[in-house]
């Protein structure tokens, strides 16, 4: 155990040493960044219980998914460095700073059986400046939200970004012929299906104000699409047209498009949510799958057997011009584009597995980032930072989530069956 | 609560009956008129008993009539002549040997004027939901354009893709796959 903390802090120090000279956190954008240590000692407060470490390791756990930081483990920190204040005159930061740690978060927490109130500060153990300082208050059960704004408010004030703990997330989930449409937190906590139908729901999306969901559902007997308002759990739109009706994603403020697959032709509509407009944006023969529009809603991403298997697509959809841009491999699909519009994810086919990629909006720099298995449905978060994904290694598909450049994969515990499709709830 | 207030009706008869004979007599009416209460919820609750014993019956003929349905269905379905057509990887053109069980499928429709069937698009598992959904119903519409083709009313003939979602085998190998890539043939229930 002491070889292993000895290897840990010699890690640490060599980190340290790169580090140290610039006081810029982390260049998020850059082609590469470094990942900063962050200790999180367990929580102070009058309570004796476990809440403290409980509070404190669901932080660690936060800022490791986050992919920004690497969690000091807790063995490496003593008991005077455990014992010690929360407030600056209190630390002694060279002892932190030893031991490679570069940031420090202190919290403590009163609570009372209506309220539990965290007061929480952030410290660059360099100079022990303050770079967060934040009270937090909640419902006593409502805890983990309350730590989950925390890690996202140290993620905005080290990256400047917010991070996605308290994000709530969409996805598909269920057996064979029984697939439904769930939302929960990305945490795992708070999740609620949304349909039951008793047959194969499948590509569900929520929309930017977060009020409608659309779906396509057999619930009818055959594909049909509908829109949902979540707020009455009613449809307020229906699409029962002959075909494949499918592949829902949102533009703009409740802008709907779909792709549907039909006799000859296929094509991709735009429905508006609001003033309850449908348009018919592109037609082409073959299949017309996934369309994915940037945050604008001016360039479209798709899927076109045009020229005899699935290839990835871009439309200027105010000159109609369309171009493609994936020429390697057989099969490329799912094309999502990143809220921030300057990358696409898509599927392609590589060496018989499918793998989540990038590529820029014109094609350029395209990088695999995962590695065997089925993965599928990429899709952003809307800080343009994370992708989440499903993915297949065995006979269960599980949904996973990663940084942008494919690092820190982290598997989400969502329900414990198949979960397809996921989705950031904007 | 019905039974209560019968209940009640009897014990105040009963009560009536021994203990307040001597003292009331002129209660006569009273009495006729429980017992006009006393018949006519009799009558109602044999009412109820009735409608629910013909609604048991009538559940019963329906499920009876809904199996014979489904028999008759899974008789036709076991009458249909063909197997399943399959398909190459990410392929929806019909393979030129599978064009003969079209046609025999087409004749069998001719043949059996009054049905209709479902053809059903599948995938295998490689690839993503929502292209094999796509491909599922291409699939399902080449057969179906192949039937038309051999003379079948195209009205008699409803495509429905499921992409891979109802895979036939759920292997993870090339035979798996195989049985998977499919078009099958179903009597169409509804009509």
């Amino acid at each position: 155990m002491t070889k292993f903390k000895c290897v840990i802090v010699t890690l640490l120090l060599v980190f340290l040493a790169g580090t140290a000279e610039s006081k810029v956190y982390l260049d998020v954008y850059g082609k590469t960044y470094k990942k900063i240590t962050i200790g999180v000692p367990s929580f102070q407060s009058d309570r004796p219980d476990r809440l403290r470490v409980d509070m404190s390791e669901l932080l660690n756990q936060d800022l490791d998914m986050s992919g920004f930081f690497i969690v000091a483990p807790n063995s490496l920190l003593d008991r005077e460095l455990t014992e010690e204040g929360i407030e600056k005159k209190d630390i002694k930061f060279t002892n932190w700073r030893s031991l490679g740690i570069e940031l420090l978060c202190k919290a403590k927490f009163i609570m009372s059986n209506e309220e539990i109130a965290l007061e929480s500060y952030l410290y660059d153990t360099l100079d022990g400046s303050l770079l967060l300082a934040k009270r937090y208050k909640s419902r006593p059960e409502d805890w983990r939200r309350l730590v989950h704004r925390l890690a996202d408010d140290i993620l905005l004030a080290v990256t400047g970004e917010k991070g996605i703990m308290s994000s709530r997330v969409v996805f598909v989930s269920g057996t064979k012929r029984n697939k439904d449409i769930y939302i929960g937190g990305i945490d795992g906590q708070n999740i609620r299906q949304v349909t039951n139908f008793h047959n194969i729901t499948v590509s569900p999306s929520v929309s930017p104000d977060g009020r409608f969901l659309a779906y396509t559902s057999y619930k009818e007997g055959k594909p049909n699409l509908f829109i949902m308002d979540l707020e009455t759990g009613k449809d307020i739109h229906s699409e029962r047209e002959e075909g494949m009706k499918l592949g829902t994603t949102w533009f703009g403020k409740s802008t709907l498009g779909y792709a549907k697959t039909s006799g000859k032709q296929s094509s991709i509509y735009t429905f508006d949510a609001a003033g309850r407009q449908k348009k018919t944006l592109f037609t082409k023969e073959g299949i017309l799958a996934s369309p994915s529009f940037s945050a604008d809603g001016t360039k479209m991403a798709f899927v076109s057997d045009m020229y005899g298997s699935p290839q990835v697509f871009i439309r200027d959809n105010s000159s109609g011009e369309v171009k493609r841009l994936t020429y390697s491999g057989n099969y490329n699909a799912s094309p999502s584009f990143s809220p921030k519009g300057d990358l696409i994810a898509f599927v392609a086919r590589i060496n018989g597995s499918f793998e989540i990629c990038t590529m820029n909006t014109d094609g350029s720099n395209q990088r695999v980032l995962t590695s065997g298995g089925i993965n599928d449905s990429p899709h952003f978060s809307p800080c343009g930072r994370y992708i989440i994904y499903s993915s297949k290694k065995g006979d269960q598909y599980n949904a996973y989530i990663m940084l942008y450049n494919g690092e820190n994969k982290r598997m989400l515990k969502l329900v414990n069956k198949d979960t397809e499709q996921p989705k950031f709830v904007p | 609560m019905k039974y209560l207030a019968i209940l009640l009706a009897v014990v105040m008869i009963t009560c009536y009956g021994c203990a307040s004979k001597p003292v009331q007599t002129g209660q006569k009416p009273l009495t006729a008129e429980e017992q006009a209460r006393l018949d006519q919820e009799e009558a109602l609750k044999r009412k109820e008993r009735e409608a629910r014993i013909s609604e048991e019956e009538l559940a019963r003929s329906r499920a009876e009539r809904e199996r014979l349905e489904r028999e008759r269905a899974l008789e036709t379905q076991k009458s249909i002549p063909v197997s399943d057509v399959y398909f190459e990887y990410d392929s929806y053109t019909v393979q030129p040997e599978d064009i003969a069980k079209i046609k025999d499928m087409g004749e069998w429709l001719k043949a059996n004027s009054g049905l209709r069937i479902v053809v059903e698009g599948h995938c295998d598992e490689r690839g993503t939901v929502e292209y094999n959904l796509a491909l599922g119903q291409k699939r399902a519409e080449v057969v179906k354009n192949h039937l038309v083709k051999f003379g079948v009313d195209e009205k008699r003939i409803r495509t429905i893709s499921f992409g891979k979602e109802m895979p036939a085998d759920p292997g993870h190998n090339e035979d798996a796959w195989a049985k998977n890539r499919r078009v099958h043939f179903a009597t169409d229930q509804k009509g």
